[in-house]
């Protein structure tokens, strides 16, 4: 082949090649389509997610309270991500009328679109969700709005304040220089500097962890566990084709389970977490690790995935354990061969960089009053160190009464790779020996 | 010891063995013959228990018997006609028949192996795997398997073919000595002459019917339809072979150089006569032996009448 | 009755010997022995600060992409909850299981084939002492692979400060049952057909579809494949031994002692059924080739 034919050829496969790369990198196709959106409750919090007009089911808890709107909008595939989304900025068209549920027990249900807002007020050492319905949430959303307007006006108030506090300060300062400088006593005005305080900043409101979202109407679909079937029909009393959809209302398997978010010192932003009951927590030794118990709930792994995200993969034959608060008050006893027994409890703790031209960084107690003044703790966690000499650390979760908490108990095993090793592959070999031997007596037998 | 009655099998439309009625007595020797085909394998695996009549009984020692009756196998001996080769590969002769003296419940089987095995001339092969045995030592092998538990019946299946004369005396020797110490011999052969040797009895079956049933002597003066006088002589005059067959008590004459073939009727004995006849032709006898009819020739007789019998009715052959 | 018991312990006395003086069987202890040694000194060292790390080891980085991706997060955090041992105890086991399955469905095809069990009939043995053996066999050699499993484990966690948790033991019990099943299967197959070639297959075409059934019905990916899975899983669970050690390890997750025991029994009930099924079918069919 010519070098001209063979550059010829060499262009036509890359052409080839590029084009169907060139088609994949076009924008995703979009489609109008009529979605469920869903706000559910997962146990700890509300997520959202939606229904494409693949999906076979959507996915709630039962017994709580979750929010479905019904809405044409453009839907379309992310391969980066590999999920799909909504593109509502473009077409966002929420449809008026009912929902039609038929529950296991066969019987019809039709549900009207109620004015919610949900909160929570306590934070996640304590699950305190809120949900206001009707009135009730116009009231409680008119009570958050009270109190965000009287802090910003405080706020403002603030600002005039402070502003007013710098121009004095600045004017006493220069007064006081000046007159220094004329020689003249200012020791009163120097007393007056000093008793200047600079006005307090007003504190955001702790009233809310989550505060109340805008009012808004949705379906509250709050259902006991079974399979139901539901369609949505307009004003107009005419049931919206492609409406019809399955909903699976799921509940925990069991309540009383017990993890444990484990942070190493030398990785700190990415904890793991050790679910399953009386799993062992295997680790190398570098770094002390640093623990956060928390309450869990076992659900289906599918259902489960499937109820956050709808297009998500989950395995039906599997329960997995989700976390959902944090346990407040615990303390977790550690004792273990050459240790004493001794109960920890949480404590703050600061992220600190090392100094010098070393990288990295060390987490040490936090100090409020001293070296981390003025800052806030990077960790809230219990302390568990780990020696070199360290084999078996044995780990209890206990209430804030002392009582150990059932499935909370660990075992953390350092472990490192080690020459006794070998040993195993050895005896792992030794059945060949056996055979040889055993052959070897055998061929005996024969020539006897 | 052994008895049957309307013993059938049938496997699907084809009747393999169609109401047989054997008797074998205790301590005698029974040829059990029969052309391919004719149902003799299905017969010898019902009589063995590996196969469940379709029909009919089967009494061994006085008891009704069916395969569930592990128990009366124990008195049963079988010699198959082929050793399952690939069986027990790494066994030797010695594990081989270790391992049914333990099937058969013997306790302290040592010295019998041995014993057995010297008998039949396999002693200083006794720990070599018996998978390299020619296929005389392993019909060897396999009749002290089947003697080991001293057995009141011995199955034997073609056990003399592919042997050398050698072996097949020496199995002669084993089988009329294992008669003679009292055990019953049942045989499947082909071997005709072999059989009219040794057995006491036989059964002709054909086409899965029970041709014939009796004594050797018996079945064999009954089934010839004449007798044949063989007469040696120094040489035969001219015209001599019809001066015989003019006598009244000659049915055919032949001659075949010295000697002379004359057919006379079945009853009676007609030698002396003969022998009259040419004394006074002044011809001296060498010999004078009336020839029998053979097992060969009666088994000939009976399946061809049979044959003849089938395809005058239209059925098969 | 006692004349089939004791042509069965004869018979299975030889076959444990034989298979003693075999090479494959100590060939498939040592390949099972290696497997689980590499499982465990993989996951040593996969271990970083924080816990089990699936990227530090090159196998269990395939270990744990191939899990997850056909099975999900949980599945692989469950099986990785104590340690290397369980999977390491499914993996070290299976090279012994099929070696013992195989080799007696071909082996009880092969004396059909060639006359032998007809020579063991001609004796007060029947085609049924001959299976018996076979099976008995197969369960005691595994009781003793499981035992030296067991040994292999503990010195192996004893020298690397692993910890053989209650699920390895669980699962070591429920392995010596689901094996009787499976042999029990072995069995019925050897006596359905004519041939060792046949009857393998017969075997493990079985044992595959127990499988796919199974693992449809736990794989993540959804649609037609695992609808028809569900459908054919309702109906062939009721006679997979696998079906039955999902529901013990699933009891023992939930810790349902009465439920781990209830699915121990039903293995044996199912073996002891197929195993029955077998023996009718052999009078049925015969010994002879």
């Amino acid at each position: 082949m010519t070098s001209k034919r063979r550059i010829q050829a060499i262009a036509v496969v890359v052409l080839l090649l590029v084009f169907p790369a060139v088609s994949f990198a076009q924008v995703p196709v979009r489609e109008e389509q009529l979605i469920y959106s869903i706000l559910a409750f997962n146990g700890r919090d509300y997520a959202g997610t939606f229904t494409t007009k693949q999906a076979e089911a959507m996915y709630l808890k039962a017994d709580v309270d979750n929010f479905l709107t019904v809405r044409k909008t453009l839907v379309y595939f992310w391969p980066i991500t590999q999920d799909w989304k909504t593109d509502t900025s473009a077409l966002n068209v929420p449809f008026e009328g009912r929902l039609l549920l038929v529950g296991p027990d066969g019987k019809d249900r039709a549900l009207e679109s109620t004015p919610y807002t949900y909160y929570n007020v306590r934070g996640e050492y304590e699950l305190n969700w809120k949900v206001a319905k009707g009135p009730e949430a116009d009231q409680a959303w008119g009570q958050y709005q009270e109190i965000m307007n009287a802090y910003w006006a405080s706020v403002q108030q603030y600002y005039q304040e402070r502003a007013a506090y710098e121009a004095m300060l600045s004017e006493l300062t220069s007064t006081i220089t000046r007159l220094r400088d004329e020689g003249r006593d200012v020791s009163r005005l120097i007393e007056v500097l000093r008793e200047l305080k600079a006005p307090p900043e007003p504190q955001y409101p702790r009233d809310y962890v989550v505060p109340p979202a805008q009012v808004s109407e949705a379906f509250i679909l709050n259902l006991p566990v079974g399979e139901y079937s539901l369609r949505f029909e307009t004003l107009e009393g005419e049931l919206m084709q492609g409406s019809e959809i399955r909903v699976v209302v799921f509940e925990k398997r069991r309540a009383e389970g017990v993890g444990l978010e484990v942070i190493p010192g030398d990785k700190w932003t990415r904890p793991v977490e050790s679910k399953t009951p009386a799993s062992v927590l295997y680790v190398d030794g570098s770094a002390d690790l640093y623990l956060r118990p928390f309450f869990q709930q076992e659900y289906n792994d599918l259902y489960y995935e499937k109820m956050r995200q709808n297009d998500a993969r989950g395995n039906p034959n599997l329960m997995k354990w989700v976390r959902i608060q944090q346990v407040p008050q615990a303390g977790i006893e550690i004792s273990g061969p050459g240790r004493a027994t001794q109960v920890v409890r949480e404590a703050p703790f600061y992220v600190e960089q090392v100094k010098g031209a070393a990288l990295g960084y060390q987490i040490v107690p936090f100090d409020p009053e001293g070296a981390h003044k003025d800052r806030e703790a990077s960790l809230r966690a219990f302390h568990v160190p780990l020696t070199a000499g360290d084999r078996v650390v044995r780990l209890q979760v206990q209430d804030k009464d002392g009582q150990i908490l059932r499935s909370g108990g660990r075992q953390i095993r350092v472990v490192r790779p080690s020459r006794a090793g070998i040993l195993s592959l050895i005896l792992a070999v030794l059945p060949l020996v056996a055979m040889a031997v055993v052959l070897l007596r055998r061929s005996r037998v024969y020539t006897s | 010891m052994i008895q049957t009655r309307e013993l059938t099998k049938q496997y699907g439309r084809f009747t393999a063995v169609d109401g047989v009625n054997l008797n074998i007595a205790a301590g005698e020797i029974y040829g059990f013959l029969g052309p391919n085909g004719a149902g003799k394998t299905s017969t010898i695996m019902m009589l063995l228990g590996v196969v469940k009549p379709t029909r009919g009984e089967i009494s061994l020692f006085g008891e009704r018997y069916s395969p569930g009756r592990l128990d009366l196998r124990r008195r049963i001996g079988v010699v198959p006609e082929k050793h399952p080769l690939g069986m027990w590969t790494w066994m030797t002769a010695a594990e081989y028949l270790q391992t049914f003296a333990d099937l058969f419940g013997l306790k302290n089987a040592g010295p019998r192996i041995d014993h057995l095995l010297e008998r039949v001339g396999l002693a200083e092969v006794r720990n070599k795997r018996f998978s390299e045995f020619s296929r005389g030592m392993l019909q060897k092998l396999s009749i002290v398997r089947a003697l080991l538990h001293d057995p009141d019946i011995l199955f034997l299946d073609e056990p003399i073919s592919g042997l050398d004369p050698f072996g097949v005396k020496q199995i002669r020797d084993l089988i009329l000595e294992e008669n003679r110490d009292g055990r019953t011999i049942f045989i499947s052969s082909h071997i005709l002459s072999e059989m009219e040797k040794i057995c006491h009895r036989v059964a002709i079956i054909f086409g899965g019917r029970l041709m014939a049933e009796d004594a050797m002597k018996s079945l064999l003066s009954t089934l010839a339809k004449d007798r044949e006088i063989h007469v040696d002589l120094e040489s035969i005059p001219e015209g001599l072979t019809e001066r015989i067959k003019g006598l009244p008590f000659v049915l055919e004459a032949t001659q075949t150089e010295n000697k002379l073939l004359v057919k006379v009727p079945k009853s009676g004995d007609y030698r002396k006569e003969l022998s009259k006849h040419l004394i006074d032709q002044n011809l001296v006898p060498l010999s004078i032996q009336e020839k029998s009819l053979s097992l060969e020739e009666a088994f000939v007789t009976i399946t061809q009448e049979n044959i003849d019998l089938f395809a005058r009715i239209g059925g098969k052959a | 009755m006692n004349e089939r018991m004791n042509a069965t312990s004869v018979l299975a006395r030889r076959r444990i010997y034989e298979t003693f003086i075999s090479p494959g069987f100590y060939i498939a202890m040592s390949l099972g022995l290696v497997l689980a040694y590499l499982l465990v000194s993989g996951f040593v060292r996969a271990v970083d600060s924080s816990g089990l790390a699936f990227g530090l080891n090159p196998l269990y980085d395939l270990i744990g992409r191939s899990l997850e991706g056909a099975f999900g997060r949980t599945l692989v955090e469950k099986l990785f909850a104590e340690g290397p041992f369980v999977f390491a105890l499914y993996i070290g086991f299976l090279p012994m299981l099929l070696y013992l399955a195989v080799s007696s469905v071909f082996r009880f095809g092969l004396e059909k084939k060639i006359g032998a069990l007809e020579l063991l009939a001609y004796g007060p043995a029947d085609g049924t002492a001959g299976f018996l053996a076979a099976f008995l066999k197969d369960l005691l050699l595994t009781v003793i692979y499981l035992a030296v499993l067991l040994v292999f484990f503990a010195v192996t966690a004893a020298l690397n400060n692993l910890l053989l948790g209650p699920t390895f033991f669980f699962t070591l019990v429920i392995l010596l049952f689901v094996a009787a099943a499976v042999y029990s299967y072995g069995v019925f197959a050897s006596t359905l057909t004519d041939n060792s070639a046949s009857a393998v297959a017969l075997f493990l075409g079985l044992m595959v579809f127990f499988l796919i059934i199974l693992m449809g019905s736990f794989t993540i990916v959804s649609g037609y494949v695992r609808n028809l899975s569900t459908v054919f899983a309702w109906v062939v669970k009721w006679i997979s031994p696998l079906f039955y050690w999902n529901l013990a390890m699933q009891a023992v997750e939930i810790q349902g002692w009465l439920l781990y025991a209830v699915s121990l029994v039903v293995l044996l009930v199912l073996g002891a059924v197929v195993l029955a099924a077998s023996h009718f079918i052999l009078k049925a069919r015969g010994v002879r080739p």
